[in-house]
Parts: structure tokens; C-alpha cells; sequence
């Protein structure tokens, strides 16, 4: 009789140090909340390319192929909140000659987009570009495209 | 090739030109607020229409040369220093 009620407190305290251990596991993901630091910031979740927006800003027709006279449009999507966020679009050329850099300060309270727009009156030149989107300073994501005829 | 098929690519070794791209943007997500009031040494400004920055610094100065140091303190919020918002809130530096 002793015997067996040790082995079934044993087994109710194994069973006991299991469930805690899968408790403390769980808990300690940081990806389960999907926040970090003080449990608020702005994430760069997306970037599209086209030559027309829609009206929730994001891109009517998506390419990552232009020509010499169309005005290029980006779209970044971002999610989180935060007072400030700064939202900058670093447009380069080749070898990344800067073409134009802009910036977007926006005080995000859940998904948003933000669009930036860049265009040349007498014509893009052909060949590779790349836009990069720095959010508060670091660089968040980045895309290339190309203007051909 | 002809000689057309080239006539618009950039020549080898010389870099195009990008001073006259345009640039905006917009968002769906609210402006961040602007500090009110005094800052620094400065003040705000908000734009009215017929406002240019030339114009602004002639005002806030008395020279309207001085509308790049309006301009390099709201770079965040100019794209293109020849266009400028009604209601607009730009900082002035040491006005």
C-alpha cells in the first residue's frame, strides 16, 4: 500500500514539474506577443511599387518596372502604434547615386500606409534603381526595380 | 544599333542629373503633432495661402534669403522648398 500511493505521488509531482516547465516556455516566447521593449513600436511590414494609387494608398497596379516618363509610386505598409514614427524614402540610382530622399512623420495607431512619389520631367534615365525605407533612421526594407523603354 | 537607339541613355562615366525630381508623399496615418509654442529660440509658423518661403523669411527675418534656414528646419515636412501648405505648421528658427 505504501508503495503504491509513492509511486502516484511521484507521478502527480512529475506530471506537476512538466506543466509548469510548459507554462514557463510559453510565456518567455517574445514572439508570442509580438512586442518589445516597452510593449509598443512600428514595424515596416510591406513595400509595393506601381504607377497609380488607390484611395487607401495602396498601389493600384504593381510593378517593379517603369518607364522613362511615369511618375513611380511606393506604398509602405506598417503596423504598430507609436507617438512618432519617421518614415523616410531613399530613392538611388546603379550604383547608388542618391536620386531623392523624403520623409514622413506619422503618429501610427494600428495598420497604415504611407506612399511616397518621386517623378522627372524630362525622363528617368534607364537602368536599376532601388528604393530603401529607413524607419526612425534604420534601414526597414528595401526594393529594386528597373526603368526601361 | 543606330546612333538614336542611344541618344537619351547617359554617356559612360557622367552621372544624369536628378536635381529636378519631384517627390511627395501622404498617409493614412495621422501626422505626428508638432511642438507648439516656442521652440528653442525659435517659433512656429503656420502657412497661409500665397505664403512661399522667401516670402515667410522676409516677414520672420526682414531678408528673403534666408528661406533655406526655414526650409533646412522643416525638411521633414518640405519635399520640394517651391512647395509649401496651407496650414502648414513650420518651425522658425531664432525668429
Amino acid at each position: 500500500m505504501h508503495t503504491r500511493l509513492f509511486g502516484i505521488s511521484i507521478l502527480a509531482l512529475t506530471l506537476a514539474a512538466g506543466l509548469s516547465t510548459a507554462c514557463t516556455r510559453r510565456s518567455d516566447n517574445p514572439g508570442a506577443t509580438g512586442t518589445t521593449g516597452t510593449g509598443v513600436g512600428v514595424r515596416v511590414s510591406q513595400i509595393n511599387l506601381g504607377r497609380s494609387l488607390n484611395a487607401d494608398k495602396t498601389i493600384n497596379d504593381n510593378t517593379d518596372s517603369f518607364k522613362p516618363n511615369d511618375t513611380i509610386y511606393a506604398s509602405i505598409g506598417t503596423g504598430g502604434s507609436a507617438a512618432t514614427a519617421t518614415l523616410k524614402a531613399r530613392w538611388t540610382y546603379q550604383d547608388g547615386q542618391v536620386v531623392n530622399e523624403s520623409t514622413q512623420t506619422i503618429a501610427p495607431t494600428g495598420d497604415a500606409r504611407t506612399e511616397f512619389h518621386i517623378s522627372k520631367p524630362d525622363g528617368w534615365p534607364t537602368g536599376k534603381y532601388k528604393l530603401e525605407v529607413l524607419l526612425n533612421g534604420s534601414s526597414a526594407a528595401t526594393k529594386d526595380f528597373v526603368v526601361e523603354r | 544599333m543606330s546612333i538614336f537607339d542611344k541618344k537619351d541613355e547617359t554617356p559612360p562615366g557622367s552621372k544624369p542629373d536628378f536635381s529636378n525630381v519631384r517627390s511627395g508623399g501622404s498617409s493614412t496615418a495621422p501626422a505626428a503633432p508638432l511642438p507648439t509654442g516656442t521652440i528653442g529660440s525659435g517659433k512656429t509658423y503656420v502657412v497661409v495661402k500665397g505664403d512661399s518661403l522667401s516670402k515667410i523669411a522676409k516677414r520672420e527675418y526682414g531678408d528673403a534669403n534666408k528661406w533655406r534656414t526655414i526650409y533646412e528646419a522643416n525638411k521633414d515636412l518640405i519635399n520640394d522648398p517651391d512647395l509649401i501648405y496651407p496650414g502648414q505648421q513650420l518651425k522658425i528658427p531664432g525668429a
